[in-house]
């Protein structure tokens, strides 16, 4: 026993040692990519920067919700982006199991809610108030939903409550999921060439900012308790009756091994911040500008050396 | 016959009566009770858990992946310049497509190998070069590992009765589960990344290798055999020398089959991981670029077609004579040309790097008149789209769903029962009351009705469409071919494509869900009713013409129920492929199984995928039983050839 | 007797009591069986007969041909001879060695060293030139690449295929394609030859030419031949003994002539009726004990080609001279005339 806690302390020590001056392992760091634009661009910022101080890099495509079971068994190295409302819940139960750490928060906030394309405040002009969106409910009828409103959730996996929200707030809304981010864009995209109202769900930072002009809705303020005190709120006998918290965490994940792995790597993510600003811009080189990825994250870095140049140091 | 019509009413009143009765009915009637369903996915779970952390499983997994990996590293370092061993690529573009083109040359001849050579400058100009390069460093991999799998798998099936006999069940499950349950073990005891991709690919593409490998075994002539033994050869000199190189059209036939699945995967294996066009695609699509997601599309459909070409014309080819004392440059001619231009190509990759690789920049593009197309198109269509789809759910979906779903289970139960006994008796009865049980004890039952819903929706009203095609194809050669390369180049073009357009044109819905799938539905539908009635003897039709048949006569009294076989052998790919479509087309928005498979890939719950696949698997092999027994009933009646199956 | 078959050597061929059933359970069928039972019985009991209880000697260097219409058995037969069938029951020896006996070595070293076989639908390998199919077996057995090819051009050029040696067999003739076969049987210089059916795929006008080409054969090698037809004319013309075969069992085994001037059943009288005899019979065959003076018949020469001589002749009984000269009997010319005349039976 004394041996071998010896020995572990020795481990320890040459960990800390070796995180202090030894080099970066020679083996290629694996980046998780998922299928929205910011991610990527900022992905391979971040490899980049890495490659600057010269360790290798290599790409994934993963899916969204089950990278985080990857980094656990260190087939991806790191993740730059876990948004709170949609992959917190993944990312605390991988953090739970074992296998990957927390980076840090970044700067930016992220926001998900109801939103809706400009052009709907013309036919309803008290948006974007929730209570006027339920007395235009009958704008957003469609032939599957009747009588009432149609709001376009997002996939059912990223578990957004919306459906309890309605009942809670006693809307006059039926929710329909769709199957994918790609899904929901293409519902706007079909609804803007004759101006058709809809609600959906999004989120901040993306490029549909650019390409959509819109807001969200705003509901009764969020509130601690809010999903599971059914007293408190607008509707004293249900929760949910409130929309979603404003600014929702955005963090860096890793494999736990990484730190002994790549001493100098994982010092220079725990540095790694982006504002809500830099994300948008990022996401707007591909999306609207039409540039690749790649070239995309090569432009930022260039164009903002003063901000990433200290992670480095 | 007229046996099974009685067992078969006797069912169906069964089925009205609990259907009638059904508000009298007790909950157990109703729905799966609870103890019906089992908690196989539980199960499964702590199956894989066992495997993966006590037996150790994963570690072996994991190393023969590395093995896997190190093929990759090479291919990926010759195509695309990854930073591994031998460190020598990338290869200009221009090496691709004068290999391609002499390979071509060599096996088919001028057109061919232009069109080969054309496909990779297309690549190269197009700007997809690298990401091409990322997926085919995979596919010239997986292909030749699933095909030497493959061949000794169907070997050894050959060879033992009892393993075939094991083997069959797994093929034929392997084979009607979706893509999408394949992948969630493999994330798990592979890991993310190419290596996920290959083996998925690999795995995906195993059964039809190994079944055509059995067949053309099977196949060989007996005096072929005879003479074999006569010859003197030993069991090994038989099989190599006799055997194999007797069965290799069927062989090859499998390793057509290996590309096309192969090319199929290159956009799903994107999910797990795999880089290359796929992952462009998807990423294309989602940020709306049709045009450049068309653009890959093609890319796809060209490369399916080239190596397809190339590996059938292979098959076919006639070795040449040469006249003794031809000189070795002359009888190796291709190869020589080949060497020169590879030597030119490298040296103009030195002169300039436009002939290594060209830039995304510099690249030439489509997509815009393509998005200006799809634009203009939408637009017009729109009104009617518009009607459309508020018929289509006012009146044939919403109700079809509902009813479905407001049926007691043991309705339908009954129901598929009535169809077995009508088909093939009472074994055919318990078979398919087997499959849709199993359905109901998996506990998924509403979300497989919706499943049974759109496909059952979709292939109607592919039907609807499919058969007058096909009826309008069959009249002429000429126009049967190119109706048939249509079909082709549908069902090549990777199926994600189509769902934003259709998305853009219904919404999302049912009706756009339905839409996506029909385009898959009727490819099939349209090519078997061609196949079908241009297969029928000539004598036959000769025979009703000269006794006085006019031409909806012919069509009615002689060619459809002469070719009625084929034609159900395409029903049920038809319903094969909507059940493949209707999951995919969980990234529409659905309520039924592909959205809980969809799911459990996220949360790789590898107990759950496999469940959801496998309940999908059963309805098409329910399916597959049914038209099988019923077309073999058929088929003998008719005293015909029995119809050829893709494998 | 006319007939090349020398009475005491040893047979190269030896079978007894060969049976073949084909069946669920043959082995304890057979066992079970009791003497008499009839083809129609068995198949009521669900098994077929394919071969029943046949017993031949086939000598060295004698041609039998085995006779019988489809479903006769006379397939199966060879395939028992040739073991690429087990038999149910019975011995079958060649050249003294049981091969129901011989492991799958000694079997695979006997058809290297003993056994060629020709097959109805030729057999040949598609994916190899005309050179490469008849090297086949040589290079089964290892011979060395130099040594196959002068062997196979030599055979090539015994059938007479020079000059398409390379040639792949679907750019070849059936005609052409069956030399091949023939060639690639021979290649090995077995002691016996097994033939099925080979010339039944072809036109009559190639069968007739592949069939002086195989009497050529035949004279130059002198080979114990087994050859299996459905045509009784092809049978007559090149048989040194005909068996005649009817749902697998051997009806009878005699020599041309023999059968037809005595079948031995209704089954082979049928298929002599419409036989020109003469063509067959040969004036040995009529041949008794007697002499008489004068110019002498041959005794292998057919009574047609001695139809003028025999018509001309004015004596009642006709000398006939065997191979070596010397008069071995007197032919009655009254029975002869019938005989070429067809006189009403």
């Amino acid at each position: 026993m004394i041996h071998r806690s010896l020995l572990l302390s020795g481990a320890t020590l040459l960990g800390l040692v070796s995180a202090a001056y030894a080099q970066d392992s020679t083996d290629p760091m694996t980046i998780g990519l998922h299928d929205w634009s910011s991610q990527i661009v900022d992905s391979r910022v971040v490899g980049d920067i890495l490659e600057s101080v010269g360790d290798k890099v290599e790409y994934v495509t993963t899916d969204s919700q089950a990278v985080y079971e990857s980094i656990r068994l260190g087939d991806v190295t790191l993740e730059t982006e876990v948004w709170e409302a949609t992959f917190g819940a993944a990312f605390t139960a991988a953090l739970a199991k074992g296998g990957i750490v927390d980076v840090g928060t970044m700067d930016a906030v992220t926001r998900e809610e109801w939103w809706f394309p400009e052009w709907d405040k013309e036919v309803c002009p008290g948006l974007p108030d929730w209570k006027a969106l339920n007395d235009c409910a009958k704008l957003f009828a469609t032939p599957e939903t009747g009588e009432k409103g149609r709001y376009l959730g997002g996939p059912v996996d990223w578990q957004m409550h919306d459906g309890d929200r309605i009942d809670a707030l006693g809307m006059n809304f039926t929710l329909v999921n769709a199957g994918s981010a790609a899904a929901l864009w293409a519902e706007i995209a079909a609804a803007s060439k004759d101006k058709r109202p809809i609600v959906v769900f999004n989120w901040t930072p993306n490029f549909i900012d650019a390409v959509y002009p819109g807001e969200f809705i705003e509901f009764p303020a969020h509130f601690d308790g809010c999903e599971d005190k059914p007293e408190l709120g607008v509707n004293p006998k249900a929760a949910f009756d409130c929309g979603f918290p404003g600014n929702g965490y955005l963090k860096k994940a890793a494999w736990d091994g990484m730190e002994a792995k790549w001493p100098k790597a994982y010092a220079v993510l725990q540095k790694v911040n982006f504002t809500n600003a830099q994300l948008a811009d990022m996401a707007k080189m591909v999306d609207v500008d039409g540039m690749e990825p790649e070239d995309a994250a090569k432009k930022w870095l260039a164009d903002n050396e003063a901000v990433w140049k200290p992670w480095t140091e | 016959m007229t046996s099974h019509r009685t067992g078969a009413l006797a069912l169906l009143a069964l089925a009205l009566i609990l259907a009638l009765t059904r508000n009298a009915l007790p909950a157990g009637l109703m729905r799966p009770p609870e103890w019906l369903v089992w908690p196989f996915a539980d199960w499964l779970n702590a199956a894989f858990a066992f495997c993966q952390n006590d037996l150790g499983l994963m570690a072996v997994t994991r190393f023969a992946a590395a093995g896997i990996a190190a093929l990759l590293d090479v291919t990926g370092n010759l195509f695309y310049g990854k930073a591994r061993w031998p460190n020598l690529g990338p290869l200009p573009w221009t090496t691709f497509a004068i290999t391609a083109g002499a390979l071509a040359y060599r096996v088919a001849g001028w057109r061919l190998a232009l069109f080969a050579a054309g496909t990779f400058v297309w690549i190269a100009l197009m700007g997809q070069w690298e990401w091409a390069m990322q997926t085919l460093s995979v596919i010239l991999i997986a292909a030749p590992v699933t095909f030497v799998t493959g061949l000794g798998l169907g070997i050894v099936a050959w060879r033992f009765a009892l393993f075939e006999r094991v083997l069959n069940p797994f093929l034929n499950i392997a084979q009607s589960l979706p893509q999408f349950a394949y992948m969630i073990p493999v994330v798990v005891f592979v890991g993310v990344g190419p290596k996920a991709g290959a083996i998925t690919t690999i795995v995906f593409a195993l059964p039809p290798m190994i079944r055509m490998t059995v067949l053309g075994l099977k196949k060989v002539p007996e005096n072929v055999v005879e003479s074999g033994l006569m010859s003197g050869a030993n069991r090994w000199q038989m099989l190599t020398r006799v055997r194999l190189p007797t069965a290799r059209n069927d062989v090859l036939v499998g390793v057509n089959q290996v590309i096309m699945q192969c090319l199929a995967m290159v956009v799903l294996t994107s999910f797990i991981g795999m880089p290359g066009l796929g992952q462009k695609l998807l990423q294309l699509m989602q940020s709306l670029k049709i045009g450049l997601s068309f653009e890959i599309g093609v890319t796809i459909v060209l490369i399916a077609v080239t190596l397809d070409r190339i590996s059938r014309a292979w098959a076919e080819m006639a070795p040449k004579h040469f006249a003794k004392g031809t000189p070795w440059h002359q009888r190796h001619r291709v190869l020589v040309i080949w060497a020169i231009l590879m030597g030119v190509a490298f040296a103009l990759a030195h002169l300039s790097p436009w002939f290594s690789q060209i830039e995304r920049s510099d690249a030439f593009s489509v997509a815009k008149p393509i998005d200006a197309a799809v634009d203009i198109l939408i637009r017009l269509i729109d009104p009617v789209s518009q009607a459309l789809r508020w018929f289509l759910i006012t009146w044939v979906l919403i109700p079809f769903r509902d009813g479905l779903l407001w049926l007691p289970f043991t309705t339908v139960l009954a129901l598929v029962m009535a169809l077995g006994y009508a088909a093939g008796g009472a074994r055919s009865a318990l078979v398919c009351l087997g499959f849709f049980g199993m359905i109901a004890m998996t506990g998924w039952w509403d979300r497989a009705m919706i499943t049974v819903y759109t496909v059952i929706v979709s292939v109607v009203l592919a039907a609807l469409m499919g058969f007058p095609l096909g009826i309008w194809g069959a009249r002429a050669q000429g126009r049967a071919a190119r109706v048939l390369l249509v079909c082709d180049t549908l069902q090549t073009f990777p199926s994600f494509i189509y769902l934003i357009p259709v998305i853009m044109l219904f919404g999302v819905n049912d009706v756009a869900v339905v839409g996506a799938v029909i385009l898959f539905a009727a490819v099939p539908l349209v090519r078997y009713t061609i196949e079908g009635l241009r297969g029928v003897a000539p004598e036959l039709i000769e025979a009703a013409s000269m006794s006085g048949a006019d031409r909806s006569q012919l069509l009615w009294k002689v060619q459809l129920p002469m070719a009625l076989p084929t034609i159900l052998v395409g029903v049920n790919q038809s319903v094969m492929f909507s059940l493949f479509m209707v999951i995919i087309a969980a990234f529409i928005g659905t309520q039924d199984l592909g959205q809980e498979m969809q799911r459990a890939l996220s949360t790789t719950d590898v107990g759950k995928g496999l469940v959801l696949g496998l309940a999908v698997a059963f309805m098409g092999l329910m399916v597959d039983h049914l038209v099988t027994t019923w077309s073999a009933a058929r088929t003998q009646a008719l005293g015909l050839e029995p119809p050829k199956r893709a494998a | 007797m006319w007939s090349l078959a020398v009475p005491n050597a040893q047979p190269v061929i030896s079978c007894r009591n060969v049976w073949k059933l084909y069946g669920p359970k043959p082995q304890a069928y057979f066992a079970a069986l009791t003497a008499g039972t009839s083809f129609e019985q068995m198949r009521g009991d669900g098994y077929i007969s394919a071969v029943r209880d046949v017993s031949l000697d086939i000598a060295k260097g004698e041609m039998l041909v085995v006779m019988g219409l489809s479903g006769s058995g006379k397939s199966t037969l060879v395939r028992c001879l040739s073991r690429l069938i087990d038999s149910t029951a019975g011995t079958i020896l060649i050249d003294g060695d049981d091969i129901a006996k011989m492991d799958a070595r000694a079997l695979i070293d006997l058809r290297r060293r003993k056994m060629g076989m020709v097959f109805q639908s030729f057999g040949l390998l598609p994916h190899r030139s005309v050179l490469d199919n008849v090297a086949f077996p040589l290079e089964m057995r290892g011979q060395d690449r130099h040594d196959r090819r002068a062997r196979a051009l030599e055979v090539i050029e015994l059938v007479g295929l020079k000059g398409r040696e390379d040639y792949f067999p679907r750019e070849l003739s059936g005609g052409q394609q069956q030399r091949v076969g023939i060639a690639r049987s021979l290649a090995i210089e077995p002691d016996i030859w097994f033939l099925d059916e080979p010339f039944s795929a072809l036109d009559p006008l190639i069968r007739r030419e592949m069939q002086d080409e195989f009497l050529r054969l035949k004279q130059i090698l002198g080979k114990t031949s087994v050859f299996i037809t459905h045509d009784f004319d092809e049978a007559l013309r090149l048989a040194d003994r005909i068996a005649i075969m009817k749902d697998g069992a051997i009806e009878q085994c005699d020599t041309p002539d023999q059968i037809v001037l005595n079948p031995a059943t209704p089954y082979v009288a049928k298929f002599t009726e419409e036989i020109e005899k003469s063509r067959v019979i040969r004036a040995g065959t009529l041949a008794q004990a007697g002499t008489a003076e004068g110019q002498a018949l041959s005794a292998s020469a057919t009574l047609h080609t001695l139809a003028r001589q025999i018509a001309q002749d004015s004596r009642d009984l006709i000398p006939v001279a065997g191979p070596d000269g010397r008069v071995m009997g007197t032919l009655n010319r009254a029975a002869a005339l019938d005989i070429l005349f067809g006189a009403a039976q």
